[in-house]
């Protein structure tokens, strides 16, 4: 096994994690956390978009939900944060299977569209529900304590992140490496051959949702404390596009991507902060380069340079062969 | 009525107002291979997305080993025991050859989303033994040496036999083969009656194929089906189809049937 491979890459990036509260400041710490909720936030929508091939665009939303429903249970219930963050959490699942239930009779880009839809419908909740959500002004959510652990907020958020975080991509892994990850996948590349070997369509559908609220709604309840402070506009379109862009940049169909693209595209926002006006130019000029060069993203050029990079269902292409099929928008297989 | 491995029942399929089927009546005995001909358009491939419950039938019923599946979705129907594969190669694109096969095995593996998550011993166990099943049935039709390839490396040919070992892995009752010889080598092609015949014979599992190479049809076939314009028109053993005047007429038209039988 090659020196620079995944395995080694990866636990080299989480040992190197592990140590960041210990020389970063306070700025730093903050990036880095959020960093780890966009790997969340990208292994979820990979596993929706990248696996199985669902065009959703709902996944902002999920992350809103999540934030939303873990603040709102401190706020409005008391709850504190460690019965407030699974709630949330299984509410937005709950919501990601919810609005499955349509999805799995649309495609391509009807799926799009009606994701969308709903998109706009929980920004328009969250902006005028007054009563429950305060309104488009946002709220603000009490700190967590870690006492009696000797850590600070940011350390202690930032730890417990790290923890969801690795835990949620191993699952990942390993759930991708199965069965269940070769269904998502069949689906994706043809499906009306995966119904002939028995591969229940409407389910694994659910099922790449569930998985996608479920780890929007972990993200959303770690965002809701890294900000203390919730609001509308931190869910809608554009978070939606930060979102794509990190499994597009990080490679599609792969959650080594998701972590590596997660990382790359928060990296790039925030350097771009310096040049202020000309941050959503920028954004947009790598996206294009991205998409016109490295069409199979960081991971697919990793593998095509290094050997070791090869994951389960998304291996090396030879060179030359056709480009990958990943998500063909609004094309029906023909029944012939 | 048990050995009947798929029985097609007076079904008839409508696309808009044209008659796509009429009435359509099917039986192939356990152990048999059946083709299936006629001349385009006839309906053959629909009466296959019929059978595997793609399209439902307007009228008729449709029994795989003595039990009505019309009105099943296609992956149900499928986990009673009808393979299938496609004209086209169907292989899934962003696996490799052992992947593809993997998947095949879907109806016969059961771990879940947490089994599979936190990696439980029986879950590790069932995919061991999914990648040696895979790899000793791409054995079986020769193909062992692509495992690790990905399916759009191999020629189109060679995606169909994987193709066909991936239905037959889940170890099915009855396999449904559109042209199967479509793409196939001239070296593949002599030895695909071969394939055949030991598909049946070791795999036990009835086979019903349309198929546009005729000499494979009458050497491998034990019994051929002519539809011609959604009806049957012929039914029985190769020799007596092929010399059928109805059958000639459909191919030829009645003209050339006429200097057919002059000649």
């Amino acid at each position: 096994m090659p020196m620079f491979c995944r395995r080694n890459v990866l636990s080299g990036l989480f040992i190197l994690a592990l140590g960041v509260p210990a020389f970063s400041n306070a700025y730093q710490l903050f990036v880095a956390n959020l960093i780890l909720i966009y790997v969340l936030l990208a292994i979820g929508l990979n596993v929706l978009v990248g696996y199985a091939g669902q065009l959703a665009f709902a996944n902002a939303a999920m992350f809103g939900i999540g934030a939303y429903a873990t603040a709102l249970l401190q706020v409005h219930l008391s709850w504190p944060f460690y019965f407030a963050f699974p709630a949330g959490t299984l509410i937005a699942m709950a919501v990601g299977l919810l609005i499955s239930l349509p999805a799995l009779r649309l495609s391509g880009l009807y799926l799009a569209l009606s994701t969308l839809a709903f998109a706009q419908f929980t920004q328009w909740v969250f902006s005028h529900w007054d009563n429950l959500t305060f309104g488009a002004g946002g709220f603000k959510s009490p700190p967590i304590s870690f006492a009696p652990l000797p850590v600070s907020k940011p350390v202690g958020l930032y730890y417990l992140s790290l923890i969801v975080a690795t835990c949620v991509t191993l699952f990942a892994q390993n759930v991708v490496a199965s069965r269940i990850g070769r269904a998502f996948v069949s689906i994706r590349d043809g499906d009306v051959a995966a119904q002939s070997l028995g591969i229940d369509l409407l389910g694994h559908k659910a099922l790449a949702f569930g998985i996608s609220g479920f780890t929007a709604g972990l993200a959303g309840g770690l965002y809701s404390q890294l900000l203390n402070f919730v609001s509308p506009e931190g869910f809608d379109l554009f978070q939606m596009v930060i979102q794509k862009a990190t499994i597009v940049v990080g490679g599609l169909g792969s959650i080594t991507g998701s972590v590596l693209g997660a990382g790359a595209i928060i990296i790039i926002l925030e350097l771009l902060r310096e040049a202020k006006g000309a941050q959503e130019i920028v954004f947009g000029g790598v996206l294009i380069l991205f998409v016109t060069f490295f069409r199979r993203g960081i991971v697919g050029s990793l593998q095509q340079h290094f050997r070791g990079w090869d994951e389960p269902l998304h291996s090396a292409r030879p060179i030359g062969s056709a480009l990958p099929s990943q998500v063909r928008l609004g094309e029906k297989e023909s029944l012939s | 009525m048990t050995d009947l491995a798929l029985a097609v029942r007076g079904v008839s399929v409508q696309f808009g107002g044209v008659h796509v089927l009429d009435s359509v009546d099917l039986s192939v005995r356990s152990g048999e291979i059946r083709g299936l001909i006629g001349p385009n358009g006839a309906g053959k491939t629909t009466l296959l997305n019929v059978v595997s419950g793609i399209h439902a039938p307007g009228r008729g019923d449709i029994l795989l080993d003595g039990t009505s599946i019309r009105g099943h979705k296609p992956s149900e129907i499928a986990r009673r025991g009808l393979g299938r594969t496609f004209q086209t190669s169907r292989l899934f694109r962003g696996m490799t050859v052992l992947e593809n096969m993997m998947t095949g095995l879907h109806r016969r593996t059961d771990s879940n989303i947490f089994s599979a998550g936190f990696r439980s011993r029986r879950a590790m166990a069932e995919e061991r033994e999914a990648e040696h099943a895979a790899r000793k049935s791409l054995d079986f039709v020769g193909m062992a040496q692509f495992a690790d390839r990905r399916g759009t490396e191999l020629s189109f040919g060679q995606q169909r036999v994987v193709e066909i070992a991936r239905t037959l892995i889940s170890e099915p009752k009855v396999v449904l083969l559109d042209e199967p010889a479509v793409g196939l080598s001239m070296n593949r092609l002599a030895e695909f009656d071969l394939l055949l015949r030991r598909i049946r014979d070791e795999k036990g599992v009835t086979l019903i194929l349309i198929e546009h190479v005729i000499r494979l049809v009458m050497e491998v076939c034990d019994k051929v089906t002519v539809l011609s314009s959604g009806r049957v028109i012929a039914d029985g053993d190769p020799n007596q189809v092929r010399n059928d005047p109805q059958v000639i007429e459909a191919y030829l038209g009645k003209e050339l049937r006429a200097r057919y039988s002059a000649s």
